[in-house]
């Protein structure tokens, strides 16, 4: 025995060769009564490849060499070397659990703080103190949570519709016209998207405050705070840079013999971009789409400055969740419903952009 | 069905001019074909008569309409692009409706025409299908019929068949001469293969650098170009240039003389440089010099590489052993070679001495300087031109 494991390691050189071919492989004939009588070796054997294997190839090899003795981790990695399919497996999965539990997780814990009944709030960890799934009808009973949603919705909505027509235009200028000051233009685009959106904050706010004559029919009183113009102007303005570089590389990308084809046939430039150019970008214009409504759903900044708060001035489910914190008491419950509550039209958003965006790929719509 | 005028178009980029002061004048129903190297233009001239480029300069009427500054819907125009163009996300009926369906027509009438136009096109039955569903030649055919269903004036092809095989690029060949019998649509066509151009025109025009050289009918162009660049262009293998020097009694060249009275090749006088130009099938072996009725005298050369082609024979001819054999040099304007094409059975090996002769009418003298054609078949001795000078082709 003795003999045997000083032998297996003291001779390292040949290890590197065995490698390749598996643990088992380095076995020889008339070793399986010695495995036999040692435990250890029998152990590596009958969790490996087997006997059958071991002589086949050892005859094949006909050479003496000692078994080599492993543990399950250095089988493993010995595995891994041979079979790297295994080893990207395993490291998908574990960086998908880690993304999915770190993702999934204040959600899961959301939802065991909003069934935990009023005033038992204290060290919910896996499960919730008490079973009260009554909290998602009162948030909309303490407050008009549904007119808040209702809100957010046309804010973000109407951002997606301002961002994805300027964007669009300006994405066919930039990707298929020649112009003096292209770069510079588009550079100045980038440049803008950078700065942080609350430079911008002061002066739209006195802006929005100001009265301006000919808004006064529509706003009552002439200013844009507590309008949904006060949000959607500059919310689509601070995303629409992501929105025009994604389009412009979607629509440069549209062969130009398609645009001539339907110029030719009757559209207008214009016409060839909405029957044409958009629709085969439909995985672009959704992708922007979709990151402009979540973005402008889930902004904060503007959100809660450009209202007053109060629902019947358009402000968003960002103030209706605020709203359940009284001067007295915060009703932690109802916040955390709300919030799971308001999620759930981006997710649906989400499930649905991503079968066009599949579908949109899968078409092999750019293959000429 | 319209005429379609060019008036000395330009079209000049920053610092080129794609396009020189073209003027052309297209009958109604003809079949042109615009055909030159690439980059000489061809397509930026009919992009300014489909209205996708703006010209810099000049005027396009199609029809009694000037329509220099229309918008290419409004011109009547129809266009089948080199790369075909279908709209990827409509199928055949969509895409060949799609100029029907932008314009006042009732659904009966766009069922009616599209179901007609995939009749001439023999697409019956695949209204359904989606491009990425039908082959090159399927897809060629669905364009021409998107084309035509408009029953436009013109038709505008930009080298419509250079994405196709071979074998189906003479197939739609056939197929378009066809189609233009039925329909006496005016067309213009763009090539870069002269060989398209001689087979289908009505009429070619050869551009070369952005200038017209010749608009002529196919055989016109291959038997009395105007110029150096128009034999060099059409006809393949192309036409064989000597340089040499205009003598009293012919041409001078460094490995060979023709007798001709050179006092009767018009608007040149004895010393001029000039450039004899023959095409392979004009050269003959000096044995069968009966079956020229000019042959010139004999020429003594030795062969170099032979190229069977199946129906005749290509061969090299070196015409003196010093020759420059640099891979860079065209042996057509190589002084020192000619390329002769006989006939399939003739028995000749390589590095063989030959005698051969030149078909006299069939000789053409141009002026090494300017390019321009001086004569087409040189003047016979005794003073009957028989193949007719400059002045006389263009009476």
């Amino acid at each position: 025995m003795t003999d045997d494991d000083s032998r297996g390691a003291t001779k390292p050189e040949s290890n590197p060769k065995r490698i390749g071919r598996g643990a088992t492989n380095a076995n020889v004939p008339g070793d399986e009564s010695a495995n036999a009588s040692i435990p250890d070796g029998g152990q590596v054997d009958s969790t490996g490849t087997g006997h059958d294997s071991t002589a086949e190839s050892a005859a094949i090899d006909g050479s003496a060499d000692e078994p080599l003795r492993r543990g399950p981790f250095q089988r493993w990695v010995d595995e891994s070397i041979s079979n790297p399919g295994r080893l990207y497996r395993s490291l998908f999965y574990v960086v998908t659990i880690f993304f999915l539990l770190t993702t999934l997780f204040p959600f899961y814990w959301l939802l065991m703080v909003a069934l935990t009944p009023e005033g038992r709030q204290q060290d919910i960890f896996l499960t919730p103190n008490g079973f009260n799934p009554g909290a998602f009808v009162e948030v909309f009973e303490v407050i008009p949570f549904h007119w808040y949603m209702f809100n957010s919705f046309v804010i973000a909505s109407a951002s997606t519709v301002v961002v994805l027509v300027i964007a669009s235009l300006a994405g066919y200028a930039f990707g298929r016209l020649e112009f003096p000051g292209k770069v510079p233009l588009l550079l100045l685009v980038l440049v803008i998207s950078f700065f942080p959106p609350a430079a911008f904050f002061i002066p739209l706010n006195d802006l929005f405050n100001t009265p301006v004559g000919i808004l006064r029919p529509i706003t009552g009183n002439g200013t844009l705070y507590n309008t949904p113009g006060a949000m959607v102007l500059p919310l689509s303005a601070i995303f629409m840079p992501l929105s025009i570089f994604i389009l412009t590389t979607f629509y440069s990308q549209i062969p130009e013999g398609l645009e001539d084809a339907a110029r030719v046939e009757g559209t207008t430039r214009l016409g060839a971009l909405i029957r044409v150019i958009i629709p085969l970008s439909a995985p672009g214009v959704a992708t922007a789409g979709v990151l402009t409504f979540i973005a402008v759903y889930n902004e904060f900044f503007f959100s809660f400055l450009m209202t007053d708060g109060q629902p019947q001035n358009w402000a968003p489910i960002l103030e209706g969740i605020l709203a359940y914190q009284g001067q007295y008491e915060v009703l932690y419950h109802l916040m955390a419903a709300s919030s799971i509550i308001g999620v759930i039209p981006v997710a649906i958003l989400v499930i649905v952009a991503q079968e066009r965006i599949v579908s949109g790929l899968t078409a092999g719509a750019l293959k000429e | 069905m319209a005429r379609v005028r060019l008036d000395n178009v330009t079209k000049r980029y920053e610092d080129i001019t794609a396009v020189d002061e073209i003027s052309l004048d297209i009958e109604d129903g003809e079949f042109l074909c615009l055909v030159g190297p690439s980059g000489c233009g061809k397509s930026t001239t009919m992009e300014t008569v489909a209205g996708l480029t703006k010209p810099t300069d000049g005027s396009i009427y199609i029809g009694e309409r000037e329509v220099t500054n229309l918008a290419p819907k409004d011109r009547g125009v129809a266009m089948v692009f080199q790369n075909i163009a279908l709209f990827p996300h409509m199928n055949v009926f969509e895409n060949i409706s799609f100029g029907l369906r932008l314009r006042t027509y009732d659904d009966e009438e766009i069922e009616r025409r599209v179901s007609q136009a995939a009749d001439i096109v023999q697409l019956t039955g695949m209204e359904e299908r989606m491009p990425n569903e039908l082959s090159g030649g399927q897809r060629q055919r669905v364009a021409i019929a998107r084309a035509i269903v408009r029953n436009p004036g013109v038709f505008l092809m930009d080298e419509p068949l250079a994405n196709l095989d071979a074998k189906l690029r003479v197939h739609m060949r056939t197929e378009l001469q066809r189609l233009h019998r039925e329909l006496q649509t005016t067309v213009i066509y763009v090539t870069h293969d002269q060989a398209e151009a001689m087979t289908m025109a009505d009429r070619i025009a050869v551009l070369d650098a952005g200038r017209l050289q010749q608009v002529d009918p196919p055989l016109s162009c291959y038997n009395e170009p105007d110029n150096l660049f128009v034999a060099g262009f059409i006809g393949s293998p192309s036409m064989n240039f000597v340089e040499g020097e205009l003598v009293e009694d012919g041409l001078e060249t460094p490995n060979f003389h023709v007798a001709f009275d050179s006092s009767r090749v018009p608007d040149v006088a004895v010393g001029r440089e000039v450039t004899f130009g023959v095409r392979p099938e004009d050269v003959h072996l000096s044995a069968s010099s009966d079956a020229v009725s000019r042959p010139t005298e004999a020429i003594s050369a030795r062969t170099d590489v032979i190229e069977p082609m199946g129906d005749e024979v290509f061969v090299y001819l070196l015409l003196s052993d010093t020759v420059d054999r640099g891979m860079d040099r065209d042996p057509a304007s190589s002084p020192d070679q000619l390329l002769m094409s006989l006939p399939a059975d003739t028995q000749i090996t390589d590095d063989q001495q030959v005698e051969v002769v030149f078909d006299a009418a069939r000789i053409h003298l141009f002026d090494t300087e300017t390019g321009t054609a001086l004569t087409h078949g040189i003047p016979e001795a005794d003073g009957a031109a028989e193949g007719g000078t400059m002045t006389e082709a263009d009476g």
